[in-house]
């Protein structure tokens, strides 16, 4: 058996641990003290996870180049303790959403109501940012009936180094989805390749009113890269689907912005819903919008950004040169793996694919 | 109406000239002439010209496969009169 084999068995099996039995306990404890625990573990994961603690500071550093080392260092920890806060969130939604509820402020909500008002549904753009399904379950909870576009990640095995088997596929499901997918109106719309009926479904549920989650900013799929549009993203241009927009423009829903952020504390969170942006134009033009709405949330916070570890899906959204991930490739077995099998650990501890991200609601799904 | 519906995909979904002319029994999905969106659009279109409303169960496949079964699949969800009188 080789060291990569036992250290992602090792891997696996802290991911499981701290999923199905860790995260549950904490979700059940005073607020303060479990998020407390949970950023222990993150800082534990950052300590440990050396090459992608590396690989994740230097994707930062290409990317946001005017960060100083002391707060790549930052970020870097950050990110680890909000992956592993994530887990509390999503346990606290397991019996009832409000227990999360009440550590979630939604600023904003008078922008979506009056949205749903004029009987168009709601759109609501986002990114792979902070613990934005748990979120979104928030915010059905509180009123909105809300359904994402994106996939389970454990349903999507194409690319993978190993397939997922089908207990693998249950414990995700009964540990990661079925908390979020209780507060949801309908079930995940997911864009599989060849499922041709996404963007009508995601239309009928505007149509009925509803809000439409999507997640703008993954690398598109070999076989939607000639539907890419460049647009300005964290400084450099990046093909990105622009759906969002189409969507907007054939059923009349308006698109608003919508992201998660974590508090100081770590256990409060703030959803901030932006007024509508404007979607008329040219396609490019109004998706730029959402492409910057989005860019300057992970700016403003950047640990939130789920993809910083993932260098296969920063080169395909174009923010890194191929030419330094065959680079890192060679240096690091690891980033190897990570890079180029397709199958890598997400932050929080899960297995995920780089097609995971594509597409999804987020992680759908990390 | 498999002239005007042929008419519309040549018109406003075909990319590729070279899929030109579209045949009625042509596969749409299978040359990549509908996508997600392309659907939609001509989604939105079948439903505004033809006066007809699709439910989620209806987003199959096998009902957007070429002109032809669109056709069957709207002239199934037109009442006969509001199909005359559209010509």
């Amino acid at each position: 058996m080789g060291d990569g084999r036992v250290e992602r068995l090792l891997r696996s099996g802290e991911g499981v641990a701290y999923w199905g039995a860790a995260a549950p306990a904490l979700a059940r404890l005073p607020a303060a003290l479990g998020y407390r625990i949970a950023c222990a573990r993150g800082d534990w994961l950052f300590r440990c996870r050396v090459g992608e603690r590396t690989e994740l500071a230097r994707n930062l550093r290409q990317v946001l180049g005017e960060l100083s080392p002391a707060a790549v260092q930052q970020v870097t920890r950050d990110w680890y303790r909000l992956a592993s806060c994530e887990a509390v969130d999503v346990n606290r939604l397991r019996h009832g959403a409000r227990p999360l509820r009440r550590l979630v402020e939604i600023q904003g909500r008078e922008h979506l109501e009056a949205a749903l008002a004029a009987g168009k549904g709601a759109i609501l753009c986002t990114g792979h940012f902070g613990s934005c399904n748990s979120g979104f379950s928030v915010l059905h909870a509180s009123g909105f009936p809300v359904t994402s576009i994106g996939r389970w990640w454990y349903n999507y095995t194409a690319g993978m180094s190993h397939a997922v088997s089908s207990a693998e596929r249950w414990f995700w499901d009964r540990f990661y989805a079925r908390p979020l997918r209780r507060h949801r109106q309908r079930p995940n719309i997911e864009p599989w390749p060849g499922r041709v009926e996404v963007a009508a479904l995601a239309a009928a549920a505007v149509r009925a009113n509803e809000v439409v989650t999507i997640a703008i900013d993954a690398p598109p799929l070999d076989g939607d890269r000639a539907r890419a549009v460049e647009v300005p993203f964290l400084g450099r241009r990046a093909g990105l689907l622009p759906g969002v927009v189409t969507l907007a423009q054939l059923s009349g829903a308006p698109v608003l912005t919508g992201f998660l952020y974590r508090s100081a504390d770590y256990r409060h969170q703030v959803l901030e819903i932006s007024p509508p942006v404007p979607v008329d134009g040219e396609t490019a033009t109004a998706f730029g919008r959402c492409a910057a709405a989005v860019s300057a949330a992970i700016r403003r916070s950047p640990a939130h950004w789920e993809v910083w570890a993932n260098t296969r899906d920063l080169v395909g959204l174009g923010l890194i040169p191929p030419q330094r991930e065959a680079a890192t490739a060679s240096m690091s077995p690891r980033s190897t793996r990570c890079t180029r099998s397709a199958g890598s650990r997400s932050r929080s501890g899960r297995l995920i694919t780089d097609s995971t991200r594509r597409s999804r609601t987020l992680p759908c799904w990390r | 109406m498999e002239t005007v519906i042929n008419d519309y995909i040549s018109r406003e979904l075909v990319q590729d000239p070279a899929l030109l002319p579209l045949a009625d029994e042509a596969s749409l999905l299978e040359s990549g002439i509908l996508d997600s969106l392309s659907l939609l659009r001509l989604v939105v279109y079948l439903e505004e010209r033809f006066g007809i409303t699709m439910g989620d169960t209806d987003l199959l496949p096998e009902n957007f496969a070429s002109v032809n079964t669109i056709c069957a699949y709207v002239r199934a969800r037109m009442p006969g009169k509001q199909e005359a009188a559209r010509g």
